[in-house]
């Protein structure tokens, strides 16, 4: 049993903090994290509330596994209405904080109200104050870490905060913890600085409730059978790079092409061979809480790089560029400088923003200033053609300080290209930017893009094998929706997605999960049911919130305009014929509404 | 006559000896099929990639069919994910 069994309560409007008993009956339903975040959201709210105003609630949820020696363990999920979607927001890192704030005691953070000046939450064990957080508002990230430091002189204090740019309301705003890892997608970053939240910083000393001996030899066992460690260490998530530019399925340049002629610049060779300077990007690697990979890039930008040069404080070692970075600030704006893009996203961590939909949003800007709807007057004076890296970098700290142009692009590409007169130019589901797979060369990807309950994202079904093995849209309907449950499952474990099906298969997922709780859940049969039932919450969420079929849909660009080149080459995504099948999959009507059978068979009141 | 063969991700591991980072160059007789240039690649059996001809994906059911010409780029892509 590694639960705490314990939840703190936090709210802002009164100030205070009060510990009370998880719901296990609930955690035996929805499992942790993710899932069970969800459920307390679900219960406790009003999907149709502001997800800036302070009846909306801001949940961190840990998993049973996480902070225990399982590989991948350092995992937890922010929970709320997002910012930028409107929809539900269960946004996943990595990094240390997971598993401190389980070694506080916690399982589980529910934040609500708001507070009437900038505050802080400091956790340490039992003890958790609300304090006065007027000499950090204002500040990065990484300056609010390094004086919280400094303040508690206590080097194994974790964090998980805001930026300027959750503090000014940048709608894709993150939460990032230990200063490179963040909780990136959907805007959650926004609402913690609407509640006037700058960071919480978090130490525990209780530790991880102790299995008995047995059970951590089972799972160093598990650990141990992870394949491609080494592999998946070497690339990390960037090794997509070639795959998705071979295949022809890279946004380019706002999806306008499949294929980047620049991606040779910013693959893993580009990030290991030194440059004509002898500067190499990448340092070394970088690990999470108890992960036996350590995918994370830790990189440098060369100093003599216009981005950084005379500004000593970027020239340091920090999170580099992973794949999704990669082709956000890189393939799709069209810039294939390696520095530049992780210049960019060294801001978006500094500030605290998503770099995925930064990446896209300065994209959708770039192709409205390149078909004329804005001019350099509205940029103030940034030339921002598809490809040149100075604008990027100029863009991405005007973003971050929302000054500016950088107001618009910090709207999000939805709002932007509305603002501009020209919606369509918004690669968005749900008003979140696309990942980096294009859904007409890869058409199951574009299936869950358009049914993804927290808008466009690479990470809520699985369908990539499939895809890379063929266009036709046979199956793929299955593959989403059955994908959709077993990642909603592993996402509330407190597990790592990135080893699924390379390093671990969904039969090590059950059996740590079965090690860590009662019951029996070596049982993948309710690992699906369990993430079934997780994904049919968020999708009732999202109905109560107002979003319905009419929101499960792609751009029109995707629907109507082939893929230029590549193994998709002359397809566009036939969405509208898997969206029926995949509706019925699921036990949903033909409006896309999950039945009253199937609520009931799922134990959904 | 010379393929030119790039590995990506963990395949490159197998190129032979004295490879670059990622790429090598594999000489094949004239009129080789693609099947046969794969041969020469020691990737283990177990170890599933994507083939890549000039840009265009390559169907497994057709290895024996392709034959190569001078020039010719090959890439072997591995099967991962995520991001």
């Amino acid at each position: 049993m590694t639960w705490q069994q314990k939840i703190l309560r936090v709210d802002l409007s009164t100030a205070s903090c009060d510990i009370e008993p998880l719901n296990m009956e609930w955690a035996n339903a929805y499992l942790g994290s993710r899932g069970l975040g969800s459920k307390y959201l679900y219960e406790e709210m009003d999907p149709a509330v502001d997800a800036l105003s302070a009846e909306n609630k801001i949940i961190f949820a840990t998993g049973p596994l996480t902070g225990t020696m399982a590989s991948t363990s350092g995992r937890y999920t922010v929970v709320t209405k997002g910012a930028l979607t409107g929809a539900i927001a269960c946004s996943n890192s990595g990094g240390k904080f997971g598993g401190e704030l389980k070694n506080a005691g916690y399982d589980m953070l529910i934040i609500e109200g708001k507070s009437d000046k900038p505050v802080y939450l400091h956790i340490e064990n039992d003890r958790a104050e609300i304090l006065d957080a007027g000499d950090i508002w204002g500040k990065t990230v990484w300056e609010t870490e390094d004086i919280l430091a400094a303040k508690y002189d206590d080097p194994l204090m974790r964090f998980a905060g805001i930026g300027q740019a959750g503090e000014s309301g940048c709608r894709y705003a993150c939460v990032v913890n230990d200063k490179h890892r963040a909780a990136g997608r959907s805007g959650v970053g926004a609402v913690m600085g609407s509640k006037n939240l700058k960071t919480i910083a978090v130490r525990g000393s209780v530790g991880t409730p102790a299995a008995s001996r047995e059970v951590y030899r089972k799972i160093n066992e598990i650990n141990a059978r992870m394949n491609d460690r080494e592999g998946m260490a070497r690339d990390g998530t960037l090794a997509m790079m070639d795959v998705t530019n071979g295949f022809g399925s890279l946004p380019t340049r706002n999806n306008r092409s499949v294929r980047f002629e620049g991606a040779n610049k910013l693959n893993p060779e580009a990030m290991h061979t030194p440059n004509a300077n002898g500067h190499t990007n990448i340092v070394q690697n970088g690990a999470c809480f108890g992960c036996t990979i350590g995918c994370g890039r830790i990189c440098k930008i060369d100093p003599a790089h216009f981005s950084v040069k005379d500004r000593p404080e970027y020239q340091g070692a920090s999170g580099g560029l992973e794949y999704e970075t990669a082709y956000a600030l890189g393939s799709a704006c069209g810039v294939d400088d390696i520095d530049a893009a992780t210049f960019a996203g060294f801001i978006c961590n500094e500030y605290g923003m998503d770099p995925i939909s930064l990446g896209g949003s300065i994209a959708a800007a770039m192709e409205l200033y390149d078909i004329g709807a804005i001019d350099a007057t509205t940029t103030g004076g940034i030339k921002l053609d598809f490809g040149n890296a100075e604008a990027l970098c100029q863009i991405a700290e005007l973003v971050g300080k929302g000054e500016g142009f950088g107001a618009d692009v910090a709207m999000g590409s939805k709002r932007l290209c509305e603002k501009y007169g020209h919606p369509d130019l918004s690669m968005t589901v749900k008003g979140q930017e696309f990942a980096a797979y294009d859904g007409r060369s890869m058409q199951g990807m574009g299936l869950a893009y358009a049914t993804s309950n927290r808008g466009a994202c690479h990470l809520r079904a699985d369908p990539y094998g499939h895809d890379f093995e063929t266009t036709e849209i046979e199956g793929k309907a299955q593959v989403v929706a059955e994908t959709q449950r077993l990642v909603a499952f592993m996402d509330s474990s407190g597990l790592c997605l990135f080893p699924s099906g390379c390093g671990w298969g969904t039969e090590d997922y059950c059996e740590l999960v079965d090690l860590v709780c009662e019951g029996d859940w070596n049982n993948e049969a309710r690992m699906v049911e369990t993430g079934e039932r997780i994904w049919n919450l968020e999708k009732l969420f999202n109905l109560k919130a107002g979003l319905d079929k009419k929101d499960d849909t792609l751009p029109r660009r995707i629907l109507e305009e082939p893929a230029d080149v590549g193994t998709g080459k002359g397809l566009v995504c036939r969405l509208d014929e898997m969206l029926p099948e995949y509706y019925a999959i699921n036990g949903w009507d033909e409006q896309g509404v999950p039945t009253r059978d199937t609520l009931s068979r799922l134990g959904i009141d | 006559m010379d393929i030119s063969v790039t590995l990506f991700g963990g395949l490159r591991h197998y190129l032979p000896a004295g490879s670059s980072f990622n790429k090598c160059s594999i000489d094949v007789d004239e009129g080789s099929s693609l099947a046969a240039l794969l041969q020469k690649i020691p990737v283990p059996s177990d170890k599933p990639y994507m083939v890549i001809l000039n840009d265009e994906k390559v169907a497994g059911d057709q290895f024996d069919e392709i034959t190569l010409r001078g020039n010719d780029q090959v890439v072997l892509l591995p099967p991962i994910k995520g991001g």
